[in-house]
């Protein structure tokens, strides 16, 4: 089920069953994707893997009372079958008195280029172990002893459509290509750890030289062990750093839902400072080559730029439509839908810091004595009402006199993010694109680090 | 089924692989999510689907498809893959010689979770949010989560294995959170069979058993003291130490990541404390690990990874046992028919000790007692990282004040050799999901056991 259109037309039939079985409202989503994937275990290409498939959500409401079901057969006869299991499950559901209506059509969908590649659609198998195979080749000559450990790259293209009863209906697709290299090499200490670099993108032409370039340089650093002292220093994160620290943190505080819940230690705060001056968040859904860039939303509502922190200003929360018809504003676009579950959910898009003047290197060669953390462990188990992070910085190199020294080991680091937030010193003037983020990497002046002894 | 998965070995064989793997899959899968007392998610799912291996020239080529009709197609492309890889390798994958077998492994639970009416799931969840809600004021809102699965999967191979197993779960998982004035807390929970059917949330997993825990966290670190940063003696509990078991040494010993991390090279050396036995058991009857064979149809076993202190044994699938001269253990296992089958834990936990649970508490001036945790992560150099969501500070032996969240650290295999004294407590099992790229059901455990300082490092206030 290769055809957007086809799939937009099985979404708009199954509306129609779920008025047939006796739903008042009912929408769908179904995406078909299909993944070319090759993955490397021992510096070699172990496998390569395809996994094709079309899913499809069903959410209907007989009143106020949901029910949802899924299926993987894109066929009329799967459909009925999961819209009547929908409506069956709506009927015995609980009423939700706060349900107002699902999305209303559209006036307009943004313009959005770039979001499908020919050369990612058709990617063969051989040109995927191609470029797996330059990787690997260029990564164990760039660095002695370095071992591919968790490698591979691959390519996804997707087709979804989604309808609803209020006619509401709406197709797209994209490509995403990506590449990661994951090494590790013997230390003194024993082994590095697995420093990750990757690249992606719309298509398959991936920069390799800079993946492989990131993680010999780190992993050089790494294999130099140095020792650090505890207590508030300026620590230099990577975007992939302190934007899991945010993830789990500061992003769950800007879901409308949170805010509605009381769950956000910032709901009241809209307006106020929350962070220094020189940091500026947006969530775009249209950003040009954001990996979750997107026409519409997972309940068809479209996508746009919603800036979060303006100059350290809380300027506004994300919504999906049921928690904006809750709190009387507008949907911002970011409901996602897992459909296997058939949960729809605020979730970010594109998480773009805004760029400061200097590069990186320029900010870090002021540092006196301070911390480079390239990447985090454990930030999922921060506490994201509080925003208390208790982490380990894993490669966490030292920096002195504007020089990175070496991996301290065991280092933690751990404090609040909204403090995190008031002590941003400098934004680097590159930004890194992750696979949810456009960020460069931040220069936060007082951290709490936690050393071993 | 199996005739439709048999038939489509030929291809793959006439293709020239030299090996060819198919796992059907059948399931009733249901997800219902209650936030507030108000239904977010009430999903039910029908899914089949399969997935292919073929080894040809000495690489693997996968394909996952829920299109059964054209299986012949999915095998021929898994060798077209497997093709495209073979000229890279410098040597061939292998794969350690198994007894095929033909089985069917009959579902033991009483009551199939996929004929309990919703109605009787929408009111446990009901009762589980009423349950939390009235332990504590303080108590601001709950999340709760339900899953269950009732199916079948079916493995046939091209050297004749022919496999058939249920399909089974009933998971249960409460977020809650609590508020007092500006103070914001969160807690979890989290319990789940794959062996028992409903029954499992009637008797054992009842809202009062699921409930009363994630509440009382919410609430002692409401009224928890910041914790000290540095390393402390310190007690870590059975389903903390059974996290520590998991994440910083079972990884460890998983064959493929291995040949990667601190434990390489280390096999038959001593790697801990005297007196430390650690083991993962995929055959424990009942627990959410186990499983008659994994999903390459190998008899799961117990495996013996640190035995009177040394590392004894790694966990192992059919390629990694032949890689490196081991026994398969029966460690390949596969989320569903859209993944692989790898390597993985089943139910990791330290053997008992011989010390009594007061006696280790002895003659700490101040430490920290680590009761619950919330999400762990290692490393490949042996860093490891638990969040701690419930713990007490230890003050001249004794417990005392509740401590506010925070997480734990260290290298593991130095942690290891500070561990000073081993419980002789029975203990309950921690049961959780593993991702490691894939999710798995997977039981951890122990004894309290006691580390000196500068085993454990606190990430506190400094």
């Amino acid at each position: 089920m290769e055809d957007e259109k086809q799939l937009l037309e099985l979404c708009k039939f199954a509306v129609s069953q779920a008025h047939e079985y006796g739903a008042t409202k009912a929408e769908t989503q179904a995406q078909f994707s299909s993944e070319l994937e090759g993955s490397v275990e021992l510096g070699q290409i172990s496998s390569v893997n395809r996994q094709t498939g079309t899913g499809i959500a069903i959410r209907v409401f007989v009143g106020k009372q949901m029910g949802s079901a899924f299926t993987n057969i894109p066929t009329q006869d799967g459909i009925r079958d999961a819209v009547r299991l929908a409506v069956s499950a709506a009927k015995v559901s609980t009423e939700d008195p706060d349900f107002v209506d699902l999305p209303l059509p559209s006036s307009s969908y943004p313009s959005v280029d770039g979001l499908w590649s020919d050369s990612a659609a058709g990617v063969d198998p051989g040109e995927v172990v191609g470029q797996i195979v330059q990787l690997v080749k260029e990564a164990t000559q760039s660095e002695a002893g370095l071992v591919p450990a968790m490698s591979g790259a691959g390519a996804v293209e997707y087709h979804t459509a989604y309808a609803n009863s209020n006619g509401v209906d709406h197709w797209e697709r994209g490509t995403v290509g990506y590449i990661y290299l994951g090494a590790v090499a013997p230390s003194g200490e024993g082994m590095t750890p697995i420093v990750l670099s990757f690249d992606v993108k719309r298509g398959v032409d991936y920069d390799i030289s800079s993946v492989v370039q990131e993680v010999a340089d780190t992993l050089r650093l790494c294999k130099v062990s140095a020792s650090g002292e505890s207590g508030k220093f300026p620590v230099m994160m990577h975007a992939m750093a302190y934007g899991q620290i945010m993830q789990h943190t500061l992003l769950e505080s800007i879901r409308g839902d949170s805010v509605v819940r009381g769950k956000s230690r910032i709901g009241d705060k809209l307006g106020e400072t929350i962070a220094a001056e020189n940091l500026t968040i947006s969530d775009d859904g249209t950003y040009p080559g954001g990996m979750n860039t997107r026409v519409a939303d997972d309940e068809g509502v479209p996508r746009r730029r919603t800036t979060i922190i303006d100059h350290g200003v809380l300027r506004s929360f994300i919504w999906d439509t049921y928690w904006a018809n809750k709190a009387g504003v507008a949907s911002t676009g970011n409901a996602r839908r897992q459909l296997r579950r058939g949960l729809v959910e605020v979730a970010t898009t594109n998480v773009v810091v805004e760029p400061g003047r200097r590069n990186a290197e320029d900010i870090l060669s002021e540092i006196k004595h301070g911390f480079f953390v390239q990447n985090v462990q454990g930030a999922h188990s921060s506490n994201p009402q509080s925003g208390d992070f208790s982490i380990v910085g894993n490669p966490a190199i030292l920096v002195r006199d504007g020089e990175m020294v070496g991996q301290v080991h065991g280092l933690m680091l751990t404090g609040n993010v909204f403090d995190l937030l008031k002590h941003v010193g400098e934004v680097a003037s590159e930004p890194r694109f992750l696979e949810g983020a456009i960020a460069p990497d931040i220069l936060f002046t007082e951290v709490n680090v936690v050393c071993r002894q | 089924m199996f005739d439709e998965l048999e038939r489509a070995i030929e291809p793959g064989l006439e293709l020239g692989a030299s090996y060819v793997e198919l796992r059907g899959e059948t399931g009733f899968i249901e997800y219902i999510q209650m936030d507030d007392g108000r239904i977010t998610a009430l999903t039910q799912r029908l899914e089949r689907g399969v997935a292919v291996r073929a080894l040809v020239d000495g690489a693997w080529g996968f394909v996952s498809t829920g299109d059964l009709a054209r299986l012949e197609d999915a095998v021929r492309d898994a060798c077209r893959m497997a093709r495209a890889a073979a000229p890279t390798r410098k040597e061939p994958i292998e794969l350690a010689e198994t007894k095929t077998r033909e089985d069917r492994v009959k579902s033991a639970a009483r009551r199939d979770p996929r004929h309990v009416e919703i109605e009787e799931k929408v009111a446990y969840l009901k009762e589980l949010t009423r349950v939390i809600r009235d332990h504590d004021p303080r108590i601001a809102t709950v999340t709760a989560k339900l899953r269950t699965a009732s199916g079948t999967k079916y493995l046939v191979t091209s050297e004749g294995a022919r496999i058939e197993m249920p399909i089974n779960l009933v998971w249960v998982y409460p977020w809650v959170t609590g508020k007092e004035g500006t103070r914001l807390s969160a807690a979890r929970n989290e319990e789940a069979s794959t062996h028992q059917g409903w029954e499992y949330l009637e008797k054992t997993a009842t809202p009062e058993a699921v409930g009363i825990p994630a509440a009382r966290r919410v609430v002692l670190q409401l009224e928890g003291v910041p914790a000290k940063a540095g390393t402390f003696p310190c007690v870590l509990g059975p389903r903390v130490i059974g996290v520590l078991a998991h994440e910083a040494l079972g990884h460890l010993a998983e064959a493929d990541l291995t040949v990667n991390s601190a434990f390489n090279g280390k096999l038959g050396q001593v790697v801990a404390a005297e007196g430390v036995n650690m083991t993962d058991d995929g055959t424990d009857p009942g627990n959410v690990g186990t499983s008659k064979y994994d999903d390459e149809g190998t008899p799961t076993s117990r495996v013996e990874i640190i035995k009177d202190s040394v590392l004894t044994e790694l966990m192992t699938n059919r390629e990694y046992a032949a890689k490196m001269g081991l026994r398969p253990t029966g460690n390949a296992r596969a989320e569903s028919y859209l993944y692989p089958p790898i390597i993985r834990m089943r139910n990791t936990f330290f053997e008992r000790g011989d010390h009594s649970f007061d006696e280790i508490f002895e003659g700490i001036e101040f430490g920290y007692y680590c009761v619950d945790f919330r999400g762990g992560q290692a490393q490949m150099n042996a860093s490891f990282q638990v969040g701690i969501q419930e713990v007490f500070e230890i003050v001249n032996g004794e417990l005392g004040r509740p401590v506010t969240d925070l997480s734990i650290s260290g290298i593991a295999t130095d942690a290891l050799f500070k561990i000073e004294a081993v419980s002789d407590e029975d203990f309950p099992w921690e049961l959780g999901r593993c991702g490691k790229g894939q999710e798995a059901f997977v039981s951890s455990g122990g004894p309290s056991i006691r580390f000196a300082k500068g085993g454990i490092m606190f990430g506190g206030q400094t």
